[in-house]
């Protein structure tokens, strides 16, 4: 009981954290920069970590084995792994882009698993025989850490897609919120508070020239998070077909899940072929990336709607009422 | 690392040399030099003479200062010390040498190797087969013909045009195994192994050549760029080893690199590729496979359930081998749902002679001489009753059709004149091996037993107890020898996607009088290099000469 208690503080400290962090970020974007506000989002950001790892702490301990047995728990993992790529990113370099993907997408996901959409599955179910493995941990937590790392990847080349498609079809301003609608929320600030860095950093009257920085920049992010998402996707689909070889029978089943996360697999792998050749690179890679947004989303929610194949341990019904 | 720089082979700071002096210099060095670079050169980095041809064409191509002489003094050179090369240029040179690596290869079609090994069409490849694979999700796979007959009806097509004649005549019911899909693979396949060796070695090969650039233009043409004014080579080369690089200094010019492995590691990635796709092939045609449910002590002889796969599928001798099911058992939650299922399993030789004994559970597996035995699934076989103290009586259960997965089995004991045209008996139902729900001559709720319990219920005037309840296990049995060629795959792939990671960086510098002239590139991940050059150059530091000090040169980029 303790443990519930305890679990439903910290979903909501991490939840209302998060949301705090988005309205810091909001803020710079109208007030311009401002210095004390964007480290108290770095504090926050680091906050909704320790929460959620907590959260999942506590989970551990109370159900007894590795927290990642359905797809509440693989959220809540998902939005971790997104607070641990923003602390991995701002590690690497102070002030940086990524985080205005990351901090948004964490709060989405967080969002979604605490939403009475997904109210059925918060209670810790028994763990089922076939997920009594050692692999448990590896199989699942590489490929949720590679989806967050591709997710957040294939974000900045939509990013990127809009730039260039906000260049083509000429429209200026970057306070011309015509794109709104047609996109998420997380991308238009980002874009625009990206627009505030540079316009800072460089103070150049020239859009063409700002314009060309942020996309080389925004190139440079995605191909650095896909790279990294790749490796652990590739670890995590061959752990996966090494745990199926002990509990299913076969190293490889074409189960929907699988055929799924092996398209994901290949898709990156066409992104990263694109990017060895000069004619490829920019737009034609976004795109390729692009797709691979709508593809991670197949494979991790829409495998798991239809609640098909051997992987039906995260599956649920939208209908829970 | 530090002996590399020995002061006694550093030119004299400022002494500007003749450019000649220099291309002599690389032949009349000393022996200690070379002796200190051989220690430098990791093994798998060593040149071997087999790039013999393409080093004929680089010379040849390009070096307009080079005579034949030159060359061959240089090939003699490579396997001790650095060979020269002035210009650098690994694109030009790709397409060319390609073709002589492999004597095997020269035995192809040109032609073939180069469309193969072109990357959009491999890019193709790629989204067809991940096209494929997604229609093998939607539709489902492995139905019988009428399936399809009424999921895609003729008269009402999917999309205006897909009927079921596009499902069966493409063999879209069966996709993964489809000869589309398996084309495709092999095509795939094909333009691996075309791209492996016409573009991915050559580039290796020159790369892995570690060789210092004499002309300053030459330099100044490299992706990165840089000219410190008043500074020594020897300087930037400790920087640079601090930053990771291996570093060469010979006379006034240096050469570094790091992450050479990066090169290598996607010829990895796609042999690695190759060998997964090999030992799918002999899976898919050299394994038995089978699947038998047994009730608790009976056996099976292996040979009779598994069934061949494929052309390739030789029984061995462990297919006499005979299974005993000593015990099938399940573990439960306190919760009451299933925890875990065991089989207790002995094998048993021609002989009788008990060979082995393991008992296994889902993700736990028995192995014996090449064949691989599951826990995979269980079923109840029967109920073991006491009948008025009379029995014990085995009655049968029945596996009852329900909706969702759960399973549950029934059985009915008559009572009274089992002759008579409407019997009328007890009805037992169960969920597992744990507890049985027993119903009334009425069908009505009577109670709940578990089997042990020496607790007997009482029916109309009879006396009932359950004595056990004896379940079967459902086991797969499988013989696959692909395995061991798939797993070194997956190694393979695994080591070499993370070595991917790192980026190859190449760094060239000559000193010219008082300036350094320092130039770069790297394979990916340009600007992190072109910061990380910046930041580096901005701490050599700076030769005073006289009171006369100037600021430190910034990058200009």
């Amino acid at each position: 009981m303790i443990f519930s208690t305890l679990e439903h503080i910290l979903t909501h400290i991490s939840f209302s954290v998060v949301s705090v962090v988005i309205t810091i970020h909001f803020l710079t974007l109208l007030a311009n920069e401002v210095v004390g506000l964007y480290d108290s989002s770095e504090k926050g950001t680091i906050a909704t970590f320790v929460c959620i790892t907590g959260l999942l702490i506590t989970r551990w301990i109370y159900s007894g084995h590795f927290p990642l047995s359905d797809l509440y728990e693989s959220l809540i993992f998902l939005s971790w792994s997104f607070s641990v790529i923003h602390m991995a990113s701002s590690f690497k370099k102070h002030k940086n882009d990524l985080s205005a993907i990351t901090a948004p997408s964490a709060i989405f996901t967080q969002g979604f698993a605490t939403s009475g959409l997904l109210t059925k599955m918060h209670q810790s179910a028994t763990l089922v025989p076939a997920l009594q493995s050692r692999w448990l941990m590896m199989h699942v937590s590489m490929m949720v850490l590679g989806y967050a790392a591709l997710l957040c990847g294939s974000l900045l080349s939509v990013a990127l897609l809009v730039i260039t498609f906000r260049k083509v079809i000429k429209i200026f301003g970057k306070k011309t919120n015509l794109l709104n609608e047609s996109f998420s929320c997380d991308k238009i600030q980002y874009m625009n508070e990206s627009s505030n860095v540079f316009l800072k950093t460089y103070s150049l009257s020239s859009h063409d020239y700002y314009r060309h920085q942020l996309t080389q920049q925004l190139d440079r992010w995605s191909y650095w998070i896909i790279r990294l998402g790749f490796i652990f996707l590739t670890i995590g689909i061959l752990s996966g077909a090494v745990w199926a070889n002990e509990s299913w029978g076969s190293y490889w089943s074409w189960d929907p899940k699988e055929t799924w996360a092996f398209i994901t697999w290949t898709i990156f792998a066409i992104y990263l072929h694109t990017r060895t050749n000069k004619n490829f690179e920019g737009v034609n890679s976004a795109i390729v990336a692009s797709t691979g947004f709508l593809i991670i989303w197949i494979c991790y929610f829409g495998v798991n709607l239809l609640g098909i194949g051997l992987h039906s341990y995260g599956s649920f019904t939208l209908t829970s009422n | 690392m530090a002996t590399l720089l020995n002061p006694t082979k550093t030119q004299t700071l400022f002494v500007s040399l003749p450019k000649t002096h220099f291309l002599d210099s690389s032949y009349s060095s000393s022996s200690s030099l070379y002796s200190t670079f051989s220690l430098q050169i990791k093994s798998p980095f060593r040149r071997k003479t087999v790039s013999f041809n393409l080093t004929c064409k680089l010379k040849t191509s390009k070096g307009p200062k080079n005579n034949g002489k030159d060359i061959s003094k240089k090939i003699i050179l490579s396997d001790s010390g650095p060979p020269e090369i002035r210009n650098e240029e690994i694109q030009g040179e790709v397409s060319k040498s390609g073709g002589g690596v492999l004597v095997v290869v020269k035995r192809l079609p040109r032609r073939a190797l180069a469309v193969l090994s072109n990357l959009s069409l491999a890019i193709g490849e790629m989204f067809t087969i991940a096209g494929l694979m997604a229609v093998g999700t939607i539709i489902d796979q492995g139905e019988t013909p009428e399936f399809y007959f009424q999921k895609y009806p003729e008269d009402s097509p999917v999309l205006g045009f897909f009927t079921w004649k596009w499902v069966l005549t493409l063999g879209l019911d069966h996709m993964y195994s489809s000869p589309i899909f398996l084309g495709m693979l092999v095509l795939l396949a094909a333009s691996l192994m075309a791209c492996t060796y016409t573009t991915q070695i050559p580039i290796v090969k020159v790369a892995k050549r570690w060789n210092f650039i004499q002309s300053t233009d030459a330099i100044r043409k490299q992706e990165f760029s840089d000219t410190l004014p008043k500074a020594s080579v020897r300087d930037l080369g400790i920087l640079l080893m601090g930053a990771g690089y291996e570093v060469f200094l010979k006379g006034p010019s240096l050469y570094a690199f790091k992450g050479l492995a990066g090169r290598f590691a996607p010829i990895g990635v796609h042999l690695a590729m190759l060998l997964i796709m090999a030992g799918g092939t002999l899976s898919a045609a050299g394994s038995f496979r089978g699947s038998v449910t047994v009730p608790q002590g009976l056996n099976f002889v292996t040979g009779d359930v598994l069934g061949p796969s494929g052309f390739l599928s030789i029984p061995t001798e462990a297919f006499n081998t005979e299974v005993h099911v000593n015990r099938f058992y399940m573990d439960y939650y306190d919760s009451g749902e299933v925890s875990q299922f065991h089989t207790d399993l002995s094998l048993l030789d021609l002989q009788g002679k008990e060979v082995m004994r393991k008992t296994i559970s889902v993700n736990d597996p028995l192995r014996y001489g090449g064949i691989t035995m599951y826990q995979t699934d269980w079923s109840f076989s029967a109920l073991q009753i006491l009948k008025d103290d009379e029995g014990p009586f085995n009655l049968a259960m029945a596996p009852l059709k329900l909706n969702g997965d759960k399973k549950l089995f029934g059985t009915f004991l008559p009572v009274g004149d089992t002759n008579s045209p409407n019997v009328k008996g007890i009805s037992m139902l169960a969920r597992d091996l744990q507890s049985i729900v027993i119903y009334d001559q009425e069908g009505k709720f009577a109670g709940v037993r578990r089997p042990n319990s020496k607790l007997p219920i009482e029916i109309d005037g009879t006396k009932i107890e359950i004595v056990d309840a004896i379940g079967s296990t459902g086991l797969e049995l499988k013989t696959d020898p692909g395995v061991p060629i798939v797993y070194a795959g997956f190694g393979a792939l695994m080591l070499t996607t993370c070595v991917s990671y790192l980026s190859h960086a190449q760094v060239w510098a000559l000193q010219n009088g008082t300036e350094v002239i320092v130039g770069g590139k790297i394979n990916r991940g340009k600007d992190d290099f072109l910061e990380e050059m910046n930041q580096l150059l901005d701490q050599v530091p700076e030769i005073v000469e006289s009171s006369l000090s100037r600021q430190p040169d910034s990058a200009s980029g």
